[in-house]
């Protein structure tokens, strides 16, 4: 097996950011059903997804840094180049909308979510923002990574 | 009688109206860098390349307005259902603002 630091950098990215979304998730969950019982909870998952974001940044952006530009010429090549022009570069501006509102949720997660009504619907609203926009940047991620298969593939089929 | 709405503290709330303000500084600056080759030079001089620059620009911003306005407590006084409001919008407003940017231009 040989597994190259890019593809252990990328797969890395790809991985925390589906990590803080699902933590996201999970805090969006246990926000529903707020008790003292499960603050916790609540907060350490907070911390989970603002981590695993973090580690996404820094491994999304190494990868995109040092990577990507070989990468992107391929694509701009190859038939889909909109999964450069318009899928990657949204996905690397979206980015830092899901890592401002990661680094929020702790914060949110600080209040008493079981006796503070609209502490609570903060928490829900920013742990909802993070999973959708997370999905939405792996969903992009996909496309960027077909973009690729394609361009390398449209003379050998 | 129904519940009096809970406010947010002013912390919370600084940090709430600094992430709000923070996406759409980052749409902004996403769409003007691109539009205009100049200041993509420039925030590349500063830190290597115009995405770290960014990044780090948007993680300033979000830090320091919301220091800011925890201090001064100035968003703790806004109505906070209208400031969680505010933060959707923002982030509805930024990302489809980004999409349709990057798909039209």
């Amino acid at each position: 097996m040989n597994v190259a630091l890019s593809d252990a950098v990328l797969l890395g990215h790809a991985a925390f950011g589906v990590a803080g979304s699902l933590a996201a998730l999970w805090v969006f969950v246990e926000a529903l059903n707020a008790r003292s019982q499960n603050l916790g909870r609540i907060r350490a998952a907070a911390w989970i997804a603002a981590a695993c974001i973090v580690g996404a940044w820094i491994c999304g952006g190494y990868w995109y840094l040092h990577f990507y530009p070989a990468e992107k010429a391929v694509i701009l090549a190859g038939p889909w180049p909109f999964a450069h022009n318009v899928f990657m570069e949204t996905k690397e501006h979206l980015f830092f909308v899901t890592a401002i509102l990661a680094l929020l949720l702790p914060i949110a997660a600080r209040e008493p979510l079981h006796t503070n009504a609209t502490a609570r619907k903060l928490a829900l609203c920013i742990a909802g923002l993070v999973a959708i926009t997370g999905m939405a940047l792996e969903g992009a991620g996909a496309v960027i990574d077909h973009g690729v298969k394609i361009a390398l593939l449209q003379h050998a089929r | 009688m129904p519940a009096e709405p809970q406010k947010l503290p002013a912390s919370t709330a600084g940090f709430v109206l600094a992430a709000a303000i923070t996406v759409i500084v980052n749409t902004a600056l996403a769409c003007a860098k691109d539009a205009y080759a100049p200041l993509k030079a420039f925030m590349k001089s500063v830190a290597g390349h115009d995405w770290t620059t960014q990044g780090l620009f948007d993680l300033a911003l979000f830090l320091a307005l919301g220091w800011i306005f925890a201090k001064t407590g100035l968003a703790g006084r806004m109505d906070s259902g209208r400031l969680i409001a505010m933060l959707v919008g923002a982030v509805a407003i930024g990302s489809l603002g980004l999409a349709i940017w990057f798909a039209v231009t």
